[in-house]
């Protein structure tokens, strides 16, 4: 494989933890706008603690996605109770609050004469913990996909579980879960905690794939991205939101043939899609479908 | 104190350009009850059309405002057609990401039309600001706030002194009494988003010639700035786009001038998400699921 196909395998890896980070949430009945914050969140606090405290990376993975989960928790605590459109500018206000946080945010060491860290518009480099331990760029697609397996196989066991249906069970009618005895509240904030846990890990192996981070890298265009990526990939399975990665970024970058009318084939082609199949390629009836096809 | 006043003038000026983007986002909103994120964009069309047209036929400011209203209902239309017709009594999300869908359309056309990263726009005036005392003016502050001002009047007629008006009311207060009234809800779907996107397109020419400018960027920036003020005002109220407009200028005039720009936006998205969160009661009356 060239340095090319791999970058574009990488980066089809990285943007499917924030995809199915807002996939969660949709399946959950909420519509974020905002889960580029926590991708942010991530990248920011895992290159800081592998570039300027010298953590090695798995430690730094583990503490940001704590991170990420507190931070999501804490932002669902008041909007969570929002309904529709409500939840999505909630989430859309603090994702921008934190993009220009990040530009305010100068924070660097001196390490061997340098100063690391992150400094506000300039953004963030040298996060180098990849390169420095020898780990090549083919090693590194294994460490991403080997992470999104695990995501993966986790959401395939929960939703096979209780509470995968208590999950759409909340998602579909609040109301009727409620009745029944769901605590709606509670399992939309572990939902929350769970989705910034997720965005926050894409954001540290994100941070550490490109060594540079900017506060740009974590506008709303990422965000309404990962949310398209979901929608068209399908809300029937968790295999869905890697669809739509694998779509735009894969297909079209990929193949270089629509080069500089990529956004115009790719726009059109999701809002025709959509008419199709409003719940995504992979809906919850071509899920059955496809289940009873091959068992 | 001159700052005060002068910073509150600025607001003012600065809030009748987020009204009109307002008035626009929030016509669409009341009649489909569904988010048209692709509204900035359109109005970025709008204002690029206007840009090749002075481009290349060096065109007046007339003929070029009407190549901006006419711009941005075209590609209202395409965007109604392709986003919200089809998703009508269907999925909120997908005709919402649908119109994300689009936006990216419009943003590249532009950038293949005219690939530079700013063009030039004509101003309306050009010369030097007005001055009143120690507080100065710019004529094109004064024509946007008349413009809203005109606006918002033209706007009142068309809803509560025409047939379309009533017919547009009803399908905002009840839409399935409406039809069954035998109003066509489609057509006033697509004379709605006409409606709104004239309005945008005019906001956009007189944005555009005030910065005396066109990026990118605008399509965003537009988009951005209505959904905050329409927010703000309570979602789905016409007054209330208007007061959530100048409400959002002036808020942004005055922290611009106490802690810069960076601080300004800050700020704004601060008092929505508290505002949001707080639950006032003007913002949650309506759904907006």
């Amino acid at each position: 494989m060239d340095d090319y196909a791999i970058g574009v395998l990488t980066n089809v890896g990285l943007i499917s933890f924030l995809a199915l980070s807002a996939y969660l949430l949709l399946i959950a009945g909420e519509m974020s706008f905002g889960q580029q914050a926590f991708f942010g969140v991530g990248a920011y606090a895992g290159g800081m603690l592998t570039a300027m405290y010298g953590w090695p990376l798995p430690l730094a993975a583990l503490c940001a996605m704590a991170l990420g989960a507190l931070a999501q928790f804490l932002v669902g605590l008041p909007t969570l109770r929002l309904r529709g459109l409500y939840f999505a500018m909630a989430t859309l206000a603090a994702a921008e609050m934190a993009r220009i946080l990040f530009e305010l945010f100068h924070f660097q060491r001196q390490l061997e004469g340098e100063p690391v860290g992150p400094d506000g518009t300039q953004g963030f480099r040298g996060i180098r913990w990849v390169f420095e331990h020898g780990v090549e760029p083919l090693g590194y697609l294994g460490i991403v996909y080997a992470l999104l397996a695990l995501a993966l196989v986790a959401f395939l066991l929960v939703e096979r579980s209780r509470l995968g249906a208590t999950l759409r069970g909340v998602g579909e009618d609040p109301e009727l879960a409620a009745s029944l005895g769901v605590d709606v509240n509670r399992v939309k904030l572990g939902v929350a905690a769970a989705a910034g846990a997720l965005a926050a890990l894409g954001g540290v192996l994100y941070a550490h794939h490109n060594t540079y981070i900017e506060p740009r890298n974590f506008d709303i265009m990422l965000g309404v991205h990962s949310l398209a990526y979901a929608l068209i990939g399908g809300l029937g399975t968790a295999l869905g939101p890697l669809v739509g990665v694998v779509l735009d970024i894969g297909a079209l970058e990929g193949s270089r043939v629509f080069h500089g009318y990529r956004m115009i084939v790719f726009g059109g082609l999701v809002a025709l899609l959509l008419i199709w199949r409003p719940r995504g390629l992979l809906d919850e009836r071509a899920v059955q479908w496809l289940r009873r096809r091959f068992s | 104190m001159t700052d005060l006043a002068q910073n509150t003038l600025d607001g003012l000026f600065l809030g009748s350009s987020y009204a009109l983007l307002a008035l626009g986002f929030t016509l669409i909103f009341g009649v489909l009850r569904r988010v048209n994120l692709s509204f900035g964009p359109a109005v970025m069309f709008g204002c690029y059309a206007a840009t090749w047209v002075h481009l290349n036929f060096g065109a007046g400011l007339v003929l070029l405002a009407m190549v901006a209203v006419l711009g941005s209902i075209l590609a209202g239309a395409y965007v109604e057609r392709l986003c919200f017709a089809p998703h009508r009594g269907g999925s909120a999300i997908a005709a919402m990401v649908a119109s994300f869908a689009l936006w990216m359309q419009f943003e590249e056309l532009a950038t293949i039309a005219l690939p530079r990263h700013v063009y030039d726009f004509p101003a309306l005036h050009g010369g030097a600001p007005l001055a009143f005392g120690a507080l100065t003016l710019r004529v094109e502050s004064l024509v946007m706030l008349l413009a809203a001002v005109l606006v918002c009047a033209l706007l009142w007629w068309i809803l509560y002194r025409t047939r379309f008006g009533v017919a547009v009311r009803a399908v905002i207060d009840q839409p399935q009494a409406a039809q069954l009234a035998g109003i066509s809800v489609p057509r006033i779907f697509m004379l709605t988003f006409a409606l709104a996107s004239a309005i945008g397109g005019l906001a956009g020419f007189l944005i555009a010639s005030s910065h005396e400018q066109v990026t990118p960027m605008l399509g965003m920036w537009s988009t951005m700035k209505g959904l905050l003020a329409m927010m703000l005002g309570g979602l789905g109220s016409l007054p209330g786009a208007v007061l959530g407009g100048l409400a959002l200028g002036l808020l942004e005039a005055h922290s611009q001038w106490f802690f810069g720009p960076q601080t300004r936006d800050l700020i704004a998205y601060a008092l929505l998400f508290i505002l949001l969160a707080a639950r006032v009661p003007w913002m949650t009356t309506r759904s907006a699921s």
